[in-house]
């Protein structure tokens, strides 16, 4: 093995590929976050913010591209976290007790990403995949909200992230050694606030879509 | 047998530098030729064994617990001395041998007790380099404190963790070795015996812990840095797998043993608390310096602490010593306290305990400057008792401490046996007849890490050993012996445990070898012990099977040899017609009860030479001889 | 101590007769248990006994029994070295047990940590782990003056933060992912702050994380248990420490 590949190969090398991709994932949150809060202002503006990002053409598969070659590295990374962790206790305790130190957020981590799978799977399959030629992604947006459903998956589905990012964000920087007595107070608390940002942020959407619109 | 202590000529100050210099030397490529075995992992011998192997040699390393991390040294607590002057108050090497000496109430030699304060200020050269984080001031320079009753201050300190620190630095010397694969080290381990090829030390027979296989090892020359023996008193400050083993079965093989009988009862430990208690736990000496020893004048006087007032309480030792009150040397204050519980006036619910209050000190200096002082050890103390000093004062006691005895040793750190030589607290060498705080760490380290990698060279470059392998006769012999021993032990299913035998002993010999001897109650232990040791061997109930992980089994084979030792104390003891540091006797104190040294008749090294089972051991004198400093007697009024 | 009284435990305790028996838990009554016993001490009682009507004792390591050698160590009822915050099994007191609890011990349980019997476990792997690179390369002799480089001394107590691990492996056993990294995080620190262990810090880094991965333990998860069962109270900054100089070594310097 090479340096490059024995050092992202290591333990913590993995967990720096999950951190680096996962800092990733919040940035791209943030922004579709934004974008999204434009469905906030009617159809009219949501169509037109969805325009514009269409013409940013070759920008635009670049990131998505970007996008997806990171979700494969945290998925399969990830996978492979999971499965060594499993492997480093083969008996498990009989009674089991947390000294305080874990979190819904961070036990659960393994879970919610899975979870989080199966939603931006089908979140693709209905919002970007989907046949656009006769329609406006508005419509397609408040057609799928109407079905009561999948406004309950897509709102658990943001809990889920939430509890995912509740974790992990302040977990990213504490992995890259960005940690330090001054700022990590700050960036703990950031993580509680963005979690419930994320979470208020997109979860209400189906819900205003739906029930106030 | 004739003691040659081998010590060299010339002026104090150059005799060590001579030695160095007349020593032979192994040619460096020669080195790699040599095996050494070192047993014990703690300051002595995980230092020794580190740099011998740094020097080329090949090295085996043996220790009882499961890494060489956790040998005994990692519990000494106070901290290092060494005569480096950084606080410019006056010390100098000189200094600290003067104090060594005088500390040790004249029972030492004085050319090693001089080489001790001359390598003391490499140590922690040493010992900053390979990372020990020792306390600093401020400006980022070396920290000392006073301790001890030192009037300089010369001691280094990691925290409370100083034993901890040192041990962390030559485990990880002995750990690079390790990885170099130029130490092999076989952890859980015990020594049984020690094997001699030809009048020379070659080799050990060990008992594999976990399997229960009886190894054999030979080498060119062995290491004992096996710690003390103060688990003869079944509760100590020791570890509990601290034991004389080692030292014994070397002793019946030939090696002489010295000044069984000084052992150091330290004066401020956790009293005793019920019959379950397998351990006692030192709080620091630093203690006196603030709190204030009492009992209750009136031994019927059963009210709580706070509800007696001053002048029903007894401050004996501001009242008997008004110029050093508290701060009285270690066995001074020890033989007080016991003298005081003796009279009936002991607190506590088993009345073996005084108080030390800290209420003066608190209400003088307020309580957050007691709290910065002492705030680690008042919590340690209430953790374990559930008592809270700052409101209600401790209860202390005096606890067996260190063993100043050990195998006899000539300046070469050698052994009576050729071959054989002692490190650490397991040799006998430079503490006297009483140890000053914070010299222990100083002289196992000073052995391991300066000493031995000189004088073993000298050794083995002046002799022309044969080969000897693990097959010669000697090892097949001594590994029968070994595993016939253990046969018999498992084959008594008595109906006591050895435990039981060992808290049975340690209760004998605290009470009449402990901190204040008669001849008339030594001799009746004596006798008692006897009787306990045959018991012992007819009574005794170890389960499980030998071939396996037994700690019973481990256990007894320890209480066996300590049931055996125990009476050599006993004879040292009442062979001694003096009181001098840890030893008191009754009949040696003068008018003010204090210890009454014979320096005419017993300025010497008292030496032990075993002679077979049911014979008392042969006494060999090895004469003191003080050029250099005066002998006085202390006083402490 | 005056307020000792006693109390009466029903135990249960993992055995196990060696590393290929697949070990079962069994009961026992731990009677007149005195409340200023230490956990060790209770175990002491009930082995005593267990002896006398003929069984085998309950195997377990200690040595130290002050919490500094950090031999000692079992789970009880799921927690490493027990319930209280900061302590080691032996510094355990039975005045934290109520009368008629019932008290489950098992040996620390890591891929690692391979069991020998009942609840003693080899933790070689954590000396193996020093082996490596948990030193700094300073022979005997010839040292510069121990005050030839000042340490500040927020530096110096840092340092000795992170030294006073004891090496029991509590961090392992509570880790649910059972990684070492608080123990190596702890080490690396403990060197890697001070200007004597600067020279070998990379080489350090790098080689103590590939011989952790080496020898089975799991990947780190930011868990916080370790750090929660800590008998030392050694912090997870060490860790965030350990992947600086992680991430410096890898990347930022030549070793390989
Ligand atoms: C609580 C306490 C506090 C102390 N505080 C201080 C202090 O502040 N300052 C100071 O200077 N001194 C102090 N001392 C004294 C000092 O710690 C010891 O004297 C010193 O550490 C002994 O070191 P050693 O290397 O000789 O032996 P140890 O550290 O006892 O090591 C003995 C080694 O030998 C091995 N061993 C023993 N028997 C066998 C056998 N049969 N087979 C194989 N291996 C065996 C053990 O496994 C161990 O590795 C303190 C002592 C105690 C008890
Ligand atoms: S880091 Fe803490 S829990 Fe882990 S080995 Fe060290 S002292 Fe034990
Ligand atoms: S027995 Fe040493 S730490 Fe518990």
């Amino acid at each position: 093995m090479n340096w490059f590949t024995s050092s992202f190969g290591s333990s913590i090398g993995k967990k720096l590929l999950m951190a680096l991709t996962g800092l990733c994932f919040v940035l791209f949150l943030v922004v579709h976050l934004a974008g999204n809060l434009t469905l906030y202002g009617g159809g009219d503006l949501f169509n037109s913010y969805a325009e514009h990002l269409h013409s940013l053409g070759f920008l635009i598969n670049i990131s998505e591209f970007g996008l997806l070659f990171f979700a494969l590295i945290h998925i399969i990374t990830g996978t492979f976290l999971f499965l060594e962790n499993l492997k480093a206790r083969p008996v498990r305790y009989a009674v089991n007790k947390t000294g305080g130190g874990r979190t819904i957020g961070s036990f659960s981590m393994p879970y919610t990403g899975l979870f989080m799978l199966i939603f931006i799977i089908t979140h693709l399959l209905n919002f970007h995949f989907v046949d656009k030629t006769n329609t406006t992604i508005y419509d397609i947006v408040t057609n799928a909200f109407s079905n009561p459903l999948y406004v309950m998956f897509y709102v658990a589905s943001m809990v889920v992230v939430a509890i995912h990012i509740s974790h992990g964000f302040w977990s990213l920087f504490q992995t890259i050694g960005f940690e330090h007595p001054k700022y990590t107070p700050f960036i703990t608390g950031l993580s509680t606030v963005l979690s419930i940002v994320f979470g208020v942020g997109f979860g209400f959407i189906p819900i205003y879509i739906s029930f106030i619109v | 047998m004739q003691l040659d202590a081998k010590i060299p000529g010339g002026p104090l100050q150059d005799k060590w530098d001579r030695h160095r210099f007349e020593l032979k030397l192994v040619n460096p490529a020669n080195k790699r030729k040599y095996d050494i075995i070192v047993v014990g992992t703690g300051l002595a011998g995980g230092s020794a064994a580190a740099t011998l192997a740094e020097l080329g040699y090949n090295v085996k390393n043996f220790c009882i617990q499961d890494s060489p991390r956790r040998a005994h040294s990692i519990a000494a607590q106070g901290g290092i001395n060494a005569a480096k002057n950084y606080q410019n108050d006056g010390d100098s090497v000189w200094r600290l041998f003067y104090d060594t000496v005088k500390g040790g109430d004249f029972r030492a030699r004085e050319a090693n007790v001089h080489r001790l304060a001359q390598e003391s200020t490499n140590i922690i050269d040493q010992c900053v380099a390979q990372g020990v984080p020792f306390a600093r001031d401020y400006g980022g320079l070396l920290s000392n404190r006073s301790f001890g009753g030192a009037q300089v201050s010369r001691t280094f300190y990691a925290r409370g963790q100083t034993g901890q620190q040192l041990l962390l630095g030559a485990y990880s010397a002995l750990s690079r070795q390790i990885g170099a694969g130029k130490v092999k080290m076989y952890p859980r381990r015990e020594m049984l015996d020690l094997v001699i090829v030809n009048g020379k030390a070659r080799g050990i027979i060990v008992r594999d812990l976990v399997t229960g296989k009886i190894e054999s090892h030979s080498a060119h020359a062995v290491v004992l840095a096996t710690g003390g023996y103060g688990n003869v008193f079944f509760l100590s400050t020791n570890a509990m797998a601290s034991n004389v083993t080692a030292a014994y079965r070397a002793y019946k093989r030939g090696a002489v043993f010295a000044n069984p009988c000084f052992t150091q009862i330290h004066p401020t430990c956790i009293p005793v608390h019920g019959d379950y208690q397998s351990k006692l736990t030192l709080m620091s000496e630093s203690l006196r310096n603030d709190g204030r020893v009492w009992v209750p004048k009136d031994p019927k006087d059963k009210r709580a602490p706070a509800d007696i007032p001053d002048s029903d309480r007894d401050y004996y030792l501001e009242r008997k010593y008004p110029s050093f009150g508290n701060l009285v040397p270690r066995d001074v204050a020890s033989r007080n306290a016991k003298e005081q519980c003796d009279a009936g006036k002991g607190v506590g619910d088993t009345q073996l305990a005084v108080y030390l209050d800290f209420a003066d000190a608190i209400r003088r200096d307020g309580k957050d400057l007691i709290k910065s002082k002492y705030g680690n050890l008042f919590q340690m103390y209430e953790k374990i008792t559930d008592q809270n000093p700052y409101e209600t004062p401790m209860m202390i006691y005096p606890a067996v401490h260190y063993t100043m005895g050990g195998l006899w040793v000539d300046y070469n750190l050698m052994s009576s046996v050729e071959g054989l030589f002692v490190l650490g607290e397991a040799n006998f060498s430079d503490h006297g007849a009483n140890r000053l705080g914070a010299s222990a760490l100083m002289q196992g380290l000073a052995d391991g890490y300066f000493v031995i990698p000189y004088t073993i060279g000298g050794y083995l470059a002046g002799e022309s050993l044969d080969e000897v392998t693990d097959q010669h006769p000697a090892f097949t012999d001594h590994t029968k012996q070994a595993q016939e021993r253990i046969d018999k032990l498992l084959s008594i299913k008595g109906k006591r445990t050895a435990d039981d035998f060992h808290r049975e002993l340690g209760g004998l010999m605290w009470d009449n070898c402990g901190m204040a001897r008669n001849d008339k109650d030594l001799a009746m232990a004596k006798e008692k012990i006897r009787a306990l040791k045959a018991e012992f061997w007819e009574n005794v109930l170890i389960p499980g099977a030998d071939k396996d992980f037994n700690q019973s089994l481990e256990r007894a084979g320890r209480v066996a040899d300590f049931l055996e030792f125990a009476e050599i104390m006993i004879t040292d003891a009442l062979a001694r017609r003096e009181s001098c540091g840890g030893h008191f006797n009754d009949a040696f104190q003068t008018e003010e009860n204090e210890a009454l040294r014979d320096d005419e008749n017993f300025c010497h090294v008292s030496a032990w030479e075993y002679k077979g089972d049911d014979q008392d051991p042969e006494f060999i004198k090895e004469p003191l001889v003080f050029e250099n400093v005066k002998l006085t007697q202390r006083s402490y009024k | 101590m005056t307020t000792a009284k006693t109390i009466n435990l029903n135990l249960k305790v993992w055995r196990q007769n060696g590393p290929k028996d697949k070990g079962r838990f069994e009961e026992y009554r731990a009677s007149d248990i005195s409340t200023d016993s230490s956990f060790l001490e209770m175990l002491d009682v009930v082995n005593e006994k267990l002896t006398i009507e003929g069984k085998e004792p309950i195997a377990f390591d200690h040595d130290c029994r002050e919490g500094i050698c950090g031999m000692c160590g079992t789970v009880i009822n799921g927690r490493p070295h027990g319930p209280e915050k900061g302590t080691t099994l032996c510094q355990l007191h039975m005045r934290h047990f109520s009368d008629g609890d019932t008290i489950a011990i098992e040996p620390w349980r890591a891929r690692a940590f391979k069991v020998i019997k009942d609840l003693v476990v080899d933790r070689s792997p954590l000396d193996k782990l020093i082996q490596t690179a948990g030193y700094i390369s300073a022979n005997a002799g010839g040292c510069p003056d121990g005050n030839a480089v000042p340490i500040p001394q927020e530096i110096a107590e840092k340092s000795m933060d992170a030294a006073a691990c004891i090496g029991c492996g509590a961090c392992v056993a509570s880790c649910p992912n059972a990684s070492a990294m608080l123990f190596v995080g702890a080490k690396v620190s403990h060197l890697g702050l001070l200007p004597q262990g600067k020279p070998e810090a990379a080489m350090r880094a790098i080689s103590m994380v590939r011989e952790m991965d080496r020898l089975g333990f799991g990947n780190c998860g930011n868990e916080r248990e370790c750090e929660a069962e800590c008998p030392k109270e050694i912090s997870i900054t060490n860790i965030a420490r350990l992947n600086r100089e992680f991430f410096k070594a890898s990347f930022f310097s030549s070793v390989m």
